[in-house]
Protein backbone atom coordinates (compact mmCIF):
# COMPACT_ATOMS: atom_id res chain seq x y z
CA UNK A 1 0.00 0.00 0.00
CA UNK A 2 1.42 3.43 -1.13
CA UNK A 3 0.57 5.17 2.17
CA UNK A 4 2.81 7.23 4.32
CA UNK A 5 3.66 6.01 7.76
CA UNK A 6 5.05 7.54 10.49
CA UNK A 7 5.75 5.39 13.42
CA UNK A 8 6.40 7.65 16.98
CA UNK A 9 5.38 6.77 20.35
CA UNK A 10 4.90 10.51 21.57
CA UNK A 11 3.95 14.02 19.78
CA UNK A 12 5.33 16.93 21.42
CA UNK A 13 4.81 20.57 21.36
CA UNK A 14 7.08 23.24 21.18
CA UNK A 15 6.03 24.38 24.15
CA UNK A 16 2.29 22.94 25.18
CA UNK A 17 3.55 19.63 26.56
CA UNK A 18 4.05 16.01 25.08
CA UNK A 19 1.27 13.13 24.33
CA UNK A 20 1.78 9.42 24.15
CA UNK A 21 0.31 8.15 20.36
CA UNK A 22 -1.56 5.69 22.03
CA UNK A 23 -4.00 8.69 23.81
CA UNK A 24 -4.38 9.15 20.25
CA UNK A 25 -5.09 5.54 19.06
CA UNK A 26 -7.25 4.27 21.85
CA UNK A 27 -9.39 7.65 22.68
CA UNK A 28 -10.35 8.22 18.93
CA UNK A 29 -13.90 7.24 17.99
CA UNK A 30 -13.95 4.26 16.16
CA UNK A 31 -17.20 4.58 14.97
CA UNK A 32 -19.85 7.34 14.25
CA UNK A 33 -22.56 8.18 12.55
CA UNK A 34 -25.95 10.69 12.01
CA UNK A 35 -29.28 10.27 10.04
CA UNK A 36 -32.80 11.34 10.46
CA UNK A 37 -34.85 8.77 12.91
CA UNK A 38 -38.24 10.49 11.72
CA UNK A 39 -38.03 9.27 8.53
CA UNK A 40 -40.32 7.05 6.52
CA UNK A 41 -37.26 5.33 5.50
CA UNK A 42 -34.51 5.93 7.75
CA UNK A 43 -30.88 6.32 6.31
CA UNK A 44 -27.59 7.41 7.55
CA UNK A 45 -26.88 11.42 6.49
CA UNK A 46 -23.52 10.38 6.99
CA UNK A 47 -21.21 8.04 8.83
CA UNK A 48 -17.74 6.16 9.47
CA UNK A 49 -17.53 2.51 9.92
CA UNK A 50 -20.60 1.28 10.00
CA UNK A 51 -22.26 -1.41 7.48
CA UNK A 52 -25.74 -0.85 8.26
CA UNK A 53 -28.90 0.82 10.44
CA UNK A 54 -31.24 -0.75 10.95
CA UNK A 55 -34.63 0.24 12.10
CA UNK A 56 -36.21 -2.00 14.95
CA UNK A 57 -39.54 -0.04 15.36
CA UNK A 58 -40.56 3.24 16.95
CA UNK A 59 -37.73 5.02 18.30
CA UNK A 60 -35.55 1.93 18.45
CA UNK A 61 -32.26 1.66 16.10
CA UNK A 62 -29.50 -0.71 15.38
CA UNK A 63 -26.00 -0.37 13.94
CA UNK A 64 -23.36 -2.55 12.80
CA UNK A 65 -19.48 -1.87 12.50
CA UNK A 66 -17.80 -2.78 9.50
CA UNK A 67 -14.74 -3.26 11.62
CA UNK A 68 -15.53 -5.15 14.58
CA UNK A 69 -14.71 -3.50 18.23
CA UNK A 70 -12.59 -6.54 20.41
CA UNK A 71 -15.63 -7.41 22.30
CA UNK A 72 -18.91 -5.85 23.29
CA UNK A 73 -17.30 -3.70 26.35
CA UNK A 74 -17.00 -0.34 24.14
CA UNK A 75 -18.46 2.83 25.10
CA UNK A 76 -21.70 4.61 23.40
CA UNK A 77 -22.99 8.10 23.62
CA UNK A 78 -24.77 10.36 21.61
CA UNK A 79 -27.61 13.01 21.22
CA UNK A 80 -31.03 13.10 19.92
CA UNK A 81 -33.50 15.77 19.16
CA UNK A 82 -37.56 14.59 18.84
CA UNK A 83 -38.18 17.51 17.01
CA UNK A 84 -38.64 21.48 17.21
CA UNK A 85 -39.97 21.97 20.38
CA UNK A 86 -38.68 18.76 22.09
CA UNK A 87 -35.33 17.55 23.40
CA UNK A 88 -34.80 13.67 22.97
CA UNK A 89 -32.66 11.31 25.20
CA UNK A 90 -30.75 8.09 23.85
CA UNK A 91 -30.50 4.91 26.03
CA UNK A 92 -27.96 2.22 24.75
CA UNK A 93 -28.18 -1.62 25.28
CA UNK A 94 -28.17 -3.32 28.68
CA UNK A 95 -25.30 -5.39 29.43
CA UNK A 96 -28.16 -8.34 30.51
CA UNK A 97 -32.09 -8.60 30.43
CA UNK A 98 -34.78 -8.58 28.22
CA UNK A 99 -33.30 -5.91 25.86
CA UNK A 100 -30.70 -7.23 23.32
CA UNK A 101 -27.25 -6.12 24.37
CA UNK A 102 -24.35 -5.26 22.77
CA UNK A 103 -21.85 -7.35 20.67
CA UNK A 104 -18.52 -6.73 19.07
CA UNK A 105 -20.13 -6.45 16.14
CA UNK A 106 -23.47 -4.34 16.55
CA UNK A 107 -25.63 -2.52 19.03
CA UNK A 108 -28.62 -1.33 19.69
CA UNK A 109 -30.33 1.98 21.37
CA UNK A 110 -33.57 4.23 21.91
CA UNK A 111 -34.57 7.35 21.43
CA UNK A 112 -36.99 8.74 24.13
CA UNK A 113 -38.93 12.09 24.71
CA UNK A 114 -38.10 13.40 28.19
CA UNK A 115 -41.20 14.31 28.41
CA UNK A 116 -42.19 10.43 28.66
CA UNK A 117 -38.61 9.23 29.10
CA UNK A 118 -39.65 5.49 29.69
CA UNK A 119 -42.10 5.20 26.29
CA UNK A 120 -39.54 5.45 22.72
CA UNK A 121 -40.49 8.33 20.48
CA UNK A 122 -38.96 9.09 17.07
CA UNK A 123 -36.60 11.73 16.74
CA UNK A 124 -35.09 13.67 13.57
CA UNK A 125 -31.58 14.49 14.42
CA UNK A 126 -29.42 11.16 16.30
CA UNK A 127 -25.70 11.08 16.39
CA UNK A 128 -23.99 8.58 18.12
CA UNK A 129 -20.41 7.99 18.99
CA UNK A 130 -18.16 4.66 19.91
CA UNK A 131 -15.28 4.54 21.87
CA UNK A 132 -13.21 1.45 22.77
CA UNK A 133 -10.51 -1.19 21.03
CA UNK A 134 -10.95 -2.44 17.39
CA UNK A 135 -10.66 -6.30 17.10
CA UNK B 1 -10.08 5.18 -8.96
CA UNK B 2 -7.74 2.33 -8.33
CA UNK B 3 -7.76 0.83 -4.53
CA UNK B 4 -4.29 0.23 -3.26
CA UNK B 5 -3.17 -2.78 -2.78
CA UNK B 6 -4.75 -3.40 0.68
CA UNK B 7 -4.42 -6.83 2.04
CA UNK B 8 -2.26 -6.96 5.50
CA UNK B 9 -3.98 -3.44 5.87
CA UNK B 10 -5.29 -2.95 9.07
CA UNK B 11 -9.80 -2.48 7.85
CA UNK B 12 -10.24 0.76 10.05
CA UNK B 13 -7.36 2.30 8.03
CA UNK B 14 -8.79 0.64 4.88
CA UNK B 15 -12.43 2.74 5.77
CA UNK B 16 -10.23 5.80 6.06
CA UNK B 17 -9.17 5.88 2.97
CA UNK B 18 -12.31 4.81 1.53
CA UNK B 19 -13.82 7.88 3.82
CA UNK B 20 -11.22 10.71 1.91
CA UNK B 21 -11.89 8.85 -1.45
CA UNK B 22 -15.24 7.84 -2.20
CA UNK B 23 -18.41 9.34 -2.30
CA UNK B 24 -20.86 7.58 -0.29
CA UNK B 25 -23.74 5.53 -2.50
CA UNK B 26 -27.14 5.86 -0.67
CA UNK B 27 -29.05 2.37 -1.92
CA UNK B 28 -32.66 2.30 -3.06
CA UNK B 29 -32.76 -1.31 -1.65
CA UNK B 30 -33.95 -1.90 1.99
CA UNK B 31 -34.25 -5.68 3.45
CA UNK B 32 -37.72 -6.30 5.32
CA UNK B 33 -37.20 -8.79 8.21
CA UNK B 34 -39.08 -10.58 10.92
CA UNK B 35 -37.18 -12.46 13.60
CA UNK B 36 -39.60 -13.19 16.05
CA UNK B 37 -43.55 -13.40 15.57
CA UNK B 38 -44.03 -11.05 18.62
CA UNK B 39 -42.10 -8.37 16.76
CA UNK B 40 -42.46 -6.03 13.81
CA UNK B 41 -40.89 -5.88 10.79
CA UNK B 42 -37.16 -5.04 10.93
CA UNK B 43 -36.06 -2.69 7.93
CA UNK B 44 -32.26 -3.03 7.36
CA UNK B 45 -30.44 0.31 5.73
CA UNK B 46 -27.47 0.09 3.68
CA UNK B 47 -24.66 2.42 5.02
CA UNK B 48 -23.78 4.69 2.03
CA UNK B 49 -19.91 4.53 2.67
CA UNK B 50 -20.19 1.19 3.04
CA UNK B 51 -21.53 0.44 0.04
CA UNK B 52 -19.30 3.04 -1.82
CA UNK B 53 -16.53 0.01 -0.42
CA UNK B 54 -18.68 -2.87 -1.70
CA UNK B 55 -19.24 -1.34 -4.99
CA UNK B 56 -15.23 -0.10 -5.38
CA UNK B 57 -13.88 -3.47 -4.31
CA UNK B 58 -10.55 -4.49 -2.68
CA UNK B 59 -11.47 -3.07 0.59
CA UNK B 60 -13.96 -5.35 2.76
CA UNK B 61 -13.16 -8.64 3.58
CA UNK B 62 -15.00 -11.68 3.10
CA UNK B 63 -18.40 -11.96 4.91
CA UNK B 64 -16.91 -15.37 5.88
CA UNK B 65 -14.73 -13.71 8.34
CA UNK B 66 -18.22 -11.95 10.32
CA UNK B 67 -19.39 -15.65 10.74
CA UNK B 68 -16.07 -16.63 12.01
CA UNK B 69 -15.67 -13.96 14.72
CA UNK B 70 -19.53 -14.60 15.54
CA UNK B 71 -18.23 -17.88 16.85
CA UNK B 72 -15.52 -17.14 18.66
CA UNK B 73 -17.76 -14.40 20.27
CA UNK B 74 -20.33 -16.99 21.25
CA UNK B 75 -17.88 -19.10 23.34
CA UNK B 76 -18.78 -18.97 27.30
CA UNK B 77 -15.06 -18.59 27.71
CA UNK B 78 -14.81 -15.72 24.74
CA UNK B 79 -12.78 -12.59 26.70
CA UNK B 80 -12.25 -10.14 23.63
CA UNK B 81 -11.34 -11.07 20.27
CA UNK B 82 -8.08 -12.59 19.19
CA UNK B 83 -8.63 -13.34 15.68
CA UNK B 84 -9.34 -9.95 14.46
CA UNK B 85 -6.02 -9.98 12.15
CA UNK B 86 -8.84 -11.86 9.69
CA UNK B 87 -10.45 -8.73 9.41
CA UNK B 88 -6.97 -7.31 7.81
CA UNK B 89 -5.44 -10.11 6.02
CA UNK B 90 -7.63 -12.17 4.96
CA UNK B 91 -7.82 -11.45 0.82
CA UNK B 92 -10.57 -8.26 0.19
CA UNK B 93 -13.42 -9.52 -1.74
CA UNK B 94 -13.90 -7.79 -5.77
CA UNK B 95 -16.41 -5.66 -6.55
CA UNK B 96 -19.64 -6.31 -6.29
CA UNK B 97 -22.99 -5.15 -7.83
CA UNK B 98 -25.55 -3.54 -5.78
CA UNK B 99 -27.25 -6.71 -5.69
CA UNK B 100 -24.34 -8.98 -4.44
CA UNK B 101 -23.74 -5.97 -1.82
CA UNK B 102 -27.12 -6.17 -0.07
CA UNK B 103 -26.60 -10.43 -0.49
CA UNK B 104 -23.50 -9.77 1.79
CA UNK B 105 -25.29 -7.32 4.19
CA UNK B 106 -28.11 -9.42 4.61
CA UNK B 107 -25.64 -12.55 5.54
CA UNK B 108 -23.77 -10.18 7.50
CA UNK B 109 -26.25 -8.33 10.10
CA UNK B 110 -29.12 -9.92 9.53
CA UNK B 111 -30.08 -12.81 12.23
CA UNK B 112 -28.84 -16.45 10.30
CA UNK B 113 -31.83 -17.70 11.29
CA UNK B 114 -34.15 -15.59 9.27
CA UNK B 115 -32.09 -15.59 5.96
CA UNK B 116 -31.04 -19.46 5.87
CA UNK B 117 -34.81 -20.68 5.76
CA UNK B 118 -36.21 -17.10 4.82
CA UNK B 119 -38.53 -19.07 2.97
CA UNK B 120 -39.58 -21.67 4.93
CA UNK B 121 -43.04 -21.82 7.08
CA UNK B 122 -46.53 -19.72 5.64
CA UNK B 123 -44.91 -16.59 4.78
CA UNK B 124 -41.07 -14.72 3.56
CA UNK B 125 -39.59 -13.89 6.83
CA UNK B 126 -37.32 -11.60 4.75
CA UNK B 127 -38.15 -9.52 1.65
CA UNK B 128 -35.56 -7.11 -0.40
CA UNK B 129 -37.85 -4.24 -2.47
CA UNK B 130 -37.25 -0.98 -2.57
CA UNK B 131 -37.06 2.26 -0.32
CA UNK B 132 -40.56 3.47 -2.23
CA UNK B 133 -42.16 0.61 -1.10
CA UNK B 134 -42.40 0.94 2.37
CA UNK B 135 -45.07 3.04 3.63
CA UNK B 136 -43.90 6.78 3.41
CA UNK B 137 -44.10 7.79 7.21
CA UNK B 138 -43.45 5.92 10.51
CA UNK B 139 -47.54 6.16 11.70
CA UNK B 140 -48.38 2.69 13.74
CA UNK B 141 -44.25 1.81 13.13
CA UNK B 142 -44.49 -0.90 15.78
CA UNK B 143 -47.39 -2.32 13.84
CA UNK B 144 -45.46 -2.90 10.28
CA UNK B 145 -45.63 -6.83 9.20
CA UNK B 146 -44.52 -8.22 5.78
CA UNK B 147 -47.25 -8.21 3.89
CA UNK B 148 -49.24 -11.84 4.19
CA UNK B 149 -50.01 -11.62 0.52
CA UNK B 150 -46.33 -12.61 -0.90
CA UNK B 151 -46.14 -15.49 -1.10
CA UNK B 152 -42.30 -17.65 -1.09
CA UNK B 153 -42.68 -18.81 -4.23
CA UNK B 154 -42.77 -15.40 -5.91
CA UNK B 155 -39.99 -12.91 -6.75
CA UNK B 156 -40.89 -10.07 -4.79
CA UNK B 157 -37.37 -7.78 -4.94
CA UNK B 158 -37.87 -5.34 -7.97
Amino acid sequence: MALGKIKADTLEHSTAGSIATNYVVEGTAKAWNFFDGSAGTIAYADSFNSSTLTDIGTGNYKYAFTNNMSNANFSFGGAAIIDETTFGLLSGTEIAGSHARSTSSSGGFWTTNTASVNSSANANSISTQIFGDLA
Amino acid sequence: MQTPQFQGTHLFDRLCWAKENLDGVQSDYRVVYEDSVDECAKILVPDPNWMACALQGGILPPVQVYWELAKDEAKPDFVKHTRGHLLHNTKPVEAMTEEQAIEYLIMKDCPQHVWRDWDSGNKPKLVICRKEQLPATREWRNAWKISEELATDETVAA
